[in-house]
């Protein structure tokens, strides 16, 4: 076994001229990365006060559920409040584009045809390209000009169930795993580079974010982006079945306040 | 000088954080910063050091450097809507009123979702004395902007200075459910309730607060701070509930014990004064009559100034 490891020699032309130039590539690649996503960037858009009214509508009825079964403020309080925003969330007083008018079907808005939700789209998928077609150039270069070379040989050894992993691109049954080939390298430095950017570029950096998105899964990105167009009709209602639940669940702190203030100086005998 | 400019730059950035008010020190400092070029040396400090400083200016009426400050800040960051509201407060400095509030709707034309103009808007508003557009107003962005407690408090305290001490107390229940760790706040809406005539709801919260406020105090300790205040409001509502018969209209029910109430409120105001000290002996004395069983008939006070 030992024999045929040593059996095979590498030119360090491969180191010089393989190795390095792929590990360098793929560092400049990031580095880049991160700084064209940081131009394509556009500013965070600006909301008109009533799609904000909207979106902070639910944050109203969250808060007011979120302290129901220790709520801090008296009954006739709690229910009015209560009151008004189911009554609001019913009557669509928050919606944007005000209460919904007659009774057509409520259809969810077609993201084709907003505008704004467009530019989400748009800036999401820009973002993806950056992040894609970089790693297939690279992928294409090495495939292109490095096709089964074998690029370094690890210093440890390692079982049989590493080959697939260490020496795609190298068809051979019998070569030790230690051998890493031009593909696999590829590969190994893509997901290992990432302790690398974090260290040049701040821990903040897009193109760690990139990859391990990526990582996750490639295309999963593309399904729930933040700039997603959501049903506040639907939203709305289901806050209204919620807030009925939080108001089954209320109690006020002040209720036996007394007795645990009295509890607590020793006037009362504590059960 | 350059001794002493790290301290200063030090305390400069002390003050940020803690949203000090110390505008003269503010000023002397800002001055030699600003004269030495020491804003180069701030690196992005600079700009919030710039922002401190044209408030601080503005405060002590020195507007030469206010408009410096303003000046860089507007080159460094054209349309940046933070530069806007400083420049707007610069406004309603020297200029009427009217101008002011003509040069923030204009900027709210043009972006609707910029808070803080409308609150300054409200402000200048409550400073021409329009105090019922002013409350129009911050309930509007109140309902747009809900989780602004300070918003909430504000509001509360317009309605108590035009006596509408239920409204006020709606607003401070908004502010309890935004932030109800805060005992103030609980001891701000006892009071408004006291003073309400809502007695019962306003000893049920003097209770939440004094709850709130000793969960972390033993029992043995001496009452400080709100919770004295707050241990005299209990008191008041006892006595002011064996007086008479207190209608609520939030139908709180009447609190058990109430004897027993009453007596732990003595004590518990009486070891706040126990305190032996050439200061507190009148202000003992005082209490111990206000106390005593002989002046029950004693006029309300009111907490509400």
């Amino acid at each position: 076994m030992s024999s045929s490891a040593v059996s095979l020699y590498l030119d360090p032309q491969i180191r010089d001229w393989v190795l390095f130039p792929i590990t360098l590539v793929m560092i400049l690649v990031g580095v880049l990365r991160h700084y064209v996503v940081l131009l394509l960037q556009s500013s965070p858009k600006k909301l008109p006060r009533a799609a904000i009214r909207e979106q902070r509508a639910l944050a109203r009825s969250q808060i007011l559920r979120a302290t129901s079964a220790n709520s801090p403020i008296p009954p006739s309080y709690y229910r009015s409040i209560s009151n008004r925003l189911s009554a609001a969330f019913e009557a669509g007083t928050y919606l944007k584009d005000g209460p919904p008018q007659g009774d057509g079907p409520s259809a969810p808005p077609n993201p084709m045809t907003d505008p704004a939700a467009m530019d989400g789209m748009m800036a999401g998928m820009k973002t993806q390209m950056v992040m894609m077609v970089p790693q297939m150039v690279i992928m294409g270069w090495i495939n292109f000009f490095f096709q089964g070379f074998v690029l370094i040989k690890l210093p440890f050894p390692l079982t049989l169930g590493f080959k697939s992993m260490l020496q795609r691109g190298i068809e051979t049954p019998d070569m030790d795993v230690r051998w890493v080939s031009s593909l696999s390298w590829y590969f190994l430095n893509f997901f290992g580079l990432n302790g690398l950017y974090r260290l040049i570029l701040g821990n903040d950096n897009s193109a760690v974010d990139t990859s391990q998105a990526m990582m996750a899964s490639p295309f999963a990105a593309g399904t729930n982006q933040p700039g997603q167009p959501q049903d506040y009709v639907k939203l709305f209602k289901a806050e209204k079945d919620n807030l009925a639940f939080a108001e089954g669940l209320y109690s006020w702190m002040g209720d036996d306040v007394e007795t645990r203030l009295l509890r607590k100086y020793g006037k009362l005998r504590s059960v | 000088m350059s001794a002493s400019l790290p301290s200063a730059l030090q305390t400069l950035a002390n003050y940020r954080i803690h949203n000090t008010r110390a505008s003269h020190e503010v000023v002397e400092k800002g001055k030699v910063l600003l004269n030495s070029n020491g804003t180069s040396r701030l690196g992005d400090d600079a700009w919030a050091f710039l922002e401190q400083l044209a408030l601080a200016a503005i405060d002590v009426a020195n507007y030469e450097i206010a408009d410096e400050c303003l000046r860089r800040l507007a080159t460094k960051f054209p349309e940046s809507p933070r530069v806007d509201v400083l420049s707007g407060i610069r406004m309603e400095a020297t200029q009427p009123p009217e101008v002011a509030l003509k040069f923030y709707n204009e900027l709210l034309q043009t972006d609707s979702s910029n808070a803080a103009i409308y609150k300054r808007r409200i402000s200048v508003l409550l400073r021409m004395g329009k105090i019922e557009r002013a409350v129009t107003e911050l309930s509007e962005y109140l309902d747009t902007f809900y989780s602004d407690v300070e918003g909430w408090v504000e509001l509360a305290e317009l309605y108590s200075s035009c006596n509408q001490y239920t409204s006020a107390t709606q607003a401070l229940s908004h502010a309890l459910l935004l932030a109800p760790q805060n005992p103030f706040y609980v001891l701000q809406f006892a009071e408004t309730a006291y003073t309400a005539d809502d007695v019962p709801l306003a000893m049920k919260m003097f209770m939440l607060a004094l709850d709130i406020m000793d969960r972390n105090v033993s029992e043995e300790s001496i009452p400080t701070g709100v919770s004295v205040r707050a241990w005299y409001g209990v008191k008041l509502c006892c006595r002011a509930l064996t007086e008479r018969t207190c209608s609520s209209a939030s139908d709180t029910p009447l609190p058990q014990n109430l004897d027993l109430l009453d007596e732990l409120s003595t004590e518990r105001v009486l070891t706040a004064y126990s305190v032996v000290g050439k200061d507190f002996d009148s202000s003992r004395e005082l209490v111990l009559s206000w106390m005593g069983p002989s002046d029950r008939t004693g006029g309300r006070p009111r907490f509400i100034h």
